[in-house]
């Protein structure tokens, strides 16, 4: 049983997550994984084949530091640019045997170009590995699982 | 080819390294590229069959806009037919891959074999006198293998895919690692807002102007070749020195070969009229494009592995795959935002004009050798693509 004030730690996290993605930026999404920490964004339709190729796969910190280089570095001013509003909702919550707390959640991402035109941008759940320390929670693996196999644009910033 | 007229369409520029933006987004010549083009005298690229490497396996897919359904038969054949029953026309199979012992239609429960033939009708005892099962099979589309990739043609006239793919086959070879013995790997999937031409019209002049990457790592500079062949395929192939660590990045393996000795390579692979097969330092990838309309292309970019691989070098190519050459690839990304940008723009007037590589009033004629960071080689396939349409230059 997890109590309500790990919970309430456990949203925080989500939320900051959400809330960086929402400013696009990309040191504040990187400061919520831990180290090590890992952070994969693949679809179902690989997932469920047992297929290990992933849009996105930052499978070491320092591939998630990369990460923030493409998208603050190498490809500014190159894509066009869009807001991303993700939706959260925790699902399934439960303490791992490594001491790690396993959250699953259903989410949903809503995306504006500049034009100001909306539309959905994925669909999927997260799968997520959650470390405490000090009161603090961090990604330790973070699994975007998307139902969404073709994306109406394609993805620069992570989900 | 029909009888159609394309006088009035469109009257092609007489520059011959200039395009008129307008075939980038009107209805009409999409129409028409459905059947002079998709239906035409040209192969196009639809799977490997590692995808569908088991007997039972199936794969579906689009020819133009027509659906296609590849199974692979007890035989070990894999078959293309029409991905509809052959009763009343319902989409057959629906998933994007499958497997089944037999494909039955909902709708009636007409049921078919593997090999396509019908095996089943209820009530067939009140069908026409003259009904015969044979008459009903599914309707097979042209089809043919190199090294395992599977081409399918809507026409009868198209030459057999080896005399085709010319002389692309050795580096295609090379890709597929001699042999062909593929291990698939997975899909990445995207939907690009540009019209079927600009994804595919890519080419050697923009690398290391739009991809920063290639800067701000100092690439260093590749060694290798680009040819045209007669059949307006390119060939683009280079191999290039190990990328110096300069700490701009922290992990520099996406971009380093598995075995380190080995230099790293890089080829594309371009088929007309818009397939690809990419092998990007260790990432090996079938890019299979499919037009939505005149102003949308999706793309599925399929990675595989060979089977001799040990589980380290899969495990390399899945990161490299995952990471560096696809749609949100640290390389690539900036692809996508050029083929939308130019279907904008195509909706301004006038021709797009090609000048790297290009000799005043001096047409290009295949087979053709050019600079590695030339554009020119595309008036090959947009000579090709002007001829199969019907248009006459002014």
């Amino acid at each position: 049983m997890i109590d309500a004030g790990t919970l309430t730690t456990l949203d925080e996290l989500q939320n900051r997550y959400a809330r960086a993605l929402g400013l696009r930026d990309m040191r504040a999404w990187a400061d919520c994984f831990d180290d090590p920490g890992s952070y994969v964004c693949t679809v179902r339709e690989n997932e469920d084949n047992d297929l290990g190729i992933a849009m996105m796969m930052d499978d070491s910190s320092d591939r998630i530091q990369d990460r923030v280089k493409y998208v603050t570095e190498v490809w500014k001013g190159t894509f066009e640019d869009y807001h991303c509003r993700h939706f959260v909702h925790r699902t399934r919550c439960g303490i791992e045997d490594d001491g790690l707390i396993a959250v699953e959640s259903n989410l949903l991402v809503a995306y504006t170009d500049m034009k100001g035109r909306s539309g959905v941008l994925a669909v999927g759940i997260y799968h997520d590995r959650i470390a405490l320390k000090a009161g603090a929670a961090r990604f330790r693996a973070k699994r975007v699982i998307l139902d969404t196999t073709v994306t109406p644009r394609y993805l620069v910033y992570p989900l | 080819m029909t009888s159609i007229s394309t006088d009035s369409l469109l009257r092609w520029p007489a520059r011959f390294n200039e395009i008129p933006k307008e075939v980038f987004h009107r209805p009409d010549i999409y129409e028409l590229e459905l059947e002079r083009i998709f239906g035409g005298p040209d192969w196009q690229m639809v799977a490997h069959r590692a995808e569908l490497s088991a007997p039972g396996d199936y794969k579906t897919a689009r020819l133009g806009e027509i659906p296609i359904l590849l199974v692979h038969g007890d035989d070990g054949v894999i078959r293309v037919f029409a991905n509809a029953c052959t009763h009343r026309g319902v989409h057959l199979a629906t998933c994007p891959r499958g497997h089944a012992a037999s494909l039955q239609c909902p709708y009636h429960r007409w049921e078919f074999a593997l090999d396509g033939a019908l095996i089943g009708a209820p009530g067939s005892a009140d069908f026409p006198s003259d009904f015969r099962k044979e008459d009903y099979a599914l309707r097979p589309i042209r089809s043919a293998e190199f090294l395992g990739i599977v081409f399918v043609t809507a026409s009868a006239v198209t030459p057999p895919l080896e005399e085709w793919l010319d002389d692309t086959k050795p580096y295609i070879a090379k890709v597929l690692k001699g042999d062909g013995r593929l291990r698939f790997l997975g899909y990445q999937k995207a939907v690009y807002d540009t019209n079927w031409k600009s994804y595919s019209d890519n080419e050697g002049y923009h690398g290391p102007l739009l991809h920063a990457a290639f800067r701000m790592l100092r690439f260093p500079k590749a060694d290798g070749v680009q040819f045209m062949t007669k059949n307006a395929h390119k060939v683009n192939s280079a191999q290039f020195p190990a990328v110096p660590h300069t700490g701009f990045l922290k992990d520099y393996s996406l971009l380093e070969t598995y075995d380190k000795t080995c230099s790293p390579q890089n080829t594309i692979i371009s088929l007309f009229p818009l397939s690809i097969i990419a092998h990007n330092v260790e990432s090996i990838s079938l890019r299979y494009a499919f037009p939505l309309g005149p102003a949308q292309t999706e793309v599925h970019y399929a990675y595989f592995g060979h089977q001799d691989d040990d589980e380290g070098m899969i495990r390399h190519r899945i990161r490299q795959g995952s990471n560096l050459a696809g749609p949100s690839g640290f390389i690539t990304l900036e692809d996508g935002a050029v083929f939308n940008r130019l279907q904008i723009g195509s909706h301004t007037s006038g021709n797009v004009a090609f000048q790297k590589g290009v000799k005043a009033g001096e047409p290009i004629t295949a087979p053709c050798l050019l600079d590695k960071g030339d554009e020119a080689g595309n008036l090959v396939r947009w000579e090709r693509y002007r001829t199969l349409m019907g248009f006459d230059r002014d």
